[in-house]
């Protein structure tokens, strides 16, 4: 399966500057058979893509429908209770099969391309073409065709604390070592009870998928473009920050912490309410809270290559899915999670947190858009490059927010995964 | 939770209550559109509650959306916040209503659905239809002035373009 067959080598396509990965070439953001290349490489390459949560898929025969980059995928809970990831791609015309967000094949376990009702089991083997012996002895398929060499290509799946993962590719490594033991724990340290879906919403950006990711690692930019934190004074409530890798440094942990002592009342709940005299606020209730990490952690964005995120914002959880869209557009599906182990309280407290992000957010709306400034703002010069030298030249942890060690660390990964 | 009951046949809704109500539906999106945002927070009660949601999570029962606000106090946030503090390129809505249902009244207030379409324009020029569905509103009365007790705005899109920092 293969998208840049027809488009010129790599090589061809992108020169990396001598500099390495402090600069980057704009042409990466524009060109459509680099897009190409990237759905090989990376998204059908040796990454393990997120394709959804275990919770949406609880019954046997329960699936829903993802991309990975542009292919689309089905997964489904089978009759065992694991779980199959089959690409959504009839092998007769190339028809998606299942054509709905969600949905229950309950009575047969099995699906049914709706063009011409070709059926495969949850394994992703044919298992039956309409018409295949004809009509009254007249028409058919020829005799000796062999349904069994044709099925639908199965993704390897693997799943961490809900969280659904599939790969293309027999050489990505198990997950847990993918992602590294720094990010293992981090998911287990956010995602302690049984997720609960409390929303789910798609924000259309018109920039390179890159673009979303390399921001999503940006510790550099939220205190500048983000006014939000610093106008309402809520920078009051982290002190320090810092930016966590895995050992390839292809994972990223960005995260700030809370000041140990400040103004705020901790209530018996475990609720701190703010001040109303202490912020900008009209209602400061937007940012009652409780310390739900004992590692005082109050805001993290985990960026898991190629294109998953796991964020907390105060008591905001989530995750974000990014979908490629063309070399210029991309789409980014967030899910804001809770658990089924939350008080009404706790709840409520994510529900109004759920105002600080997404195309919504009140602190990060500008990622929506700034994409696409760059996006504009590159066009004129593709011979151009980006220059990504804050906190040094190198990549890997380090204790502060004023570095672009988590974008140099992205840009590593993407050079070692497309070979450039 | 999916539609408000249909209209109940027996419901009497004077004239001066639907006076009031049509009223509040033509300023609310009047204010929006004619870039008075300031005024937005005064269709409201003190207690109210302002959301916007996408159809399939109000469907399915979700309680979050793309925005919620639980008091008046909350929008003059959002208001000096799109004023002062969110950075985005300047834009402006054009709002189309269709005439509001008044589906009920229960606890002093009427339960009324209104569909809307929204186009944006951008500052070069460019125009999209931004948003469509419908406002789920419960409406208070109180001395001939209408005023949103709650307003969910149910979007039929669950995508997003770029970003919503103008109310719906
Ligand atoms: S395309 Fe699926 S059966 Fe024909
Ligand atoms: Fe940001």
């Amino acid at each position: 399966m293969s998208q840049a067959v027809a488009t010129r080598p790599l090589k061809e396509l992108v020169t990396w500057p001598a500099e390495g990965y402090t600069r980057v070439p704009f042409n990466v953001f524009s060109d459509p058979e680099v897009y190409a290349w990237e759905q090989d490489l990376i998204f059908r390459g040796p990454a393990w893509s997120f394709l959804g949560l275990d919770c949406e898929i609880s019954a046997a025969g329960d699936y829903i429908t993802t991309m990975v980059g542009d292919t689309p995928v089905i997964v489904v809970r089978r009759a065992d209770g694991g779980i199959n990831a089959l690409v959504n791609r009839c092998v007769h015309k190339g028809s998606i099969i299942c054509f709905e967000p969600k949905g229950k094949r309950d009575r047969r376990h099995n699906f049914v391309c709706p063009y011409h009702n070709w059926i495969y089991d949850f394994d992703g083997n044919l298992t039956s073409i309409a018409f295949e012996k004809g009509i009254q002895g007249k028409g058919g398929m020829p005799g000796d065709f062999d349904k069994s060499r044709h099925k639908l290509t199965r993704l390897r799946v693997e799943t961490i604390r809900g969280l659904v993962f599939g790969t293309f590719s027999e050489a990505t490594a198990p997950l847990q070592e993918y992602l590294g033991p720094e990010m293992v724990e981090h998911i287990e340290r956010t995602l302690y009870g049984k997720l609960r879906i409390l929303g789910r919403y798609s924000q259309l950006m018109h920039n390179n998928w890159k673009l979303y990711v390399e921001n999503s690692r940006d510790n550099y930019h939220p205190s500048l473009l983000h006014a939000f934190f610093t106008t309402f004074k809520l920078n009051r409530l982290s002190a320090e920050g810092g930016t966590r890798q895995d050992a390839r440094n292809w994972h990223h942990i960005t995260f700030t912490k809370r000041f140990t002592d400040q103004g705020d009342q901790a209530y018996d709940s475990g609720m701190i309410r703010a001040m109303k005299e202490d912020y900008g606020l009209q209602d400061p209730t937007l940012i009652d809270q409780w310390i739900e990490y004992p590692d005082n952690i109050t805001n993290s964005i985990e960026s898991i290559m190629p294109g998953f995120v796991l964020h907390q914002i105060l008591n905001s959880l989530g995750t974000r899915q990014v979908i490629t869209r063309g070399p210029e557009k991309c789409e980014l599906v967030w899910t804001l999670l809770g658990f089924e182990e939350d008080s009404e309280e706790k709840t409520r407290i994510r529900v109004k947190h759920g105002n600080l992000v997404g195309p919504g957010g009140l602190v990060s709306m500008e990622d929506g858009e700034i994409g696409h400034f760059v996006q504009r703002g590159i066009k004129g010069d593709l011979d151009g490059m980006a220059i990504i030298e804050m906190g040094g030249r190198d990549v890997g942890s380090m204790p502060t927010r004023a570095t672009e060690t988590s974008v140099r660390g992205f840009w590593k990964a993407y050079r070692e995964m497309m070979n450039v | 939770m999916k539609t408000p009951a249909t209209t109940n046949k027996t419901l009497e809704v004077s004239a001066s209550v639907r006076e009031a109500i049509a009223r509040l539906q033509m300023q609310y999106v009047h204010a929006i559109d004619n870039d008075e945002i300031e005024r937005w927070p005064q269709f409201f009660t003190e207690n109210c509650l302002y959301r916007i949601i996408s159809r399939r999570d109000y469907d399915e029962g979700r309680p979050i959306g793309v925005w919620y606000c639980d008091s008046r106090a909350m929008l003059d946030d959002r208001v000096s916040s799109l004023r002062g503090v969110n950075v985005y390129e300047p834009h402006c809505y054009r709002h189309v209503i269709g005439p509001t249902e008044i589906t009920g009244h229960k606890d002093g207030r009427w339960q009324t659905q209104t569909s809307y379409i929204i186009v944006r324009t951008m500052h070069d020029g460019e125009m999209i239809l931004f948003s469509a569905g419908r406002y789920l509103d419960a409406i208070q009365i109180e001395g001939g002035t209408a005023r949103f007790a709650s307003r969910s705005v149910v979007t039929d899109s669950w995508r997003y373009d770029t970003l919503i920092v103008i109310p719906l």
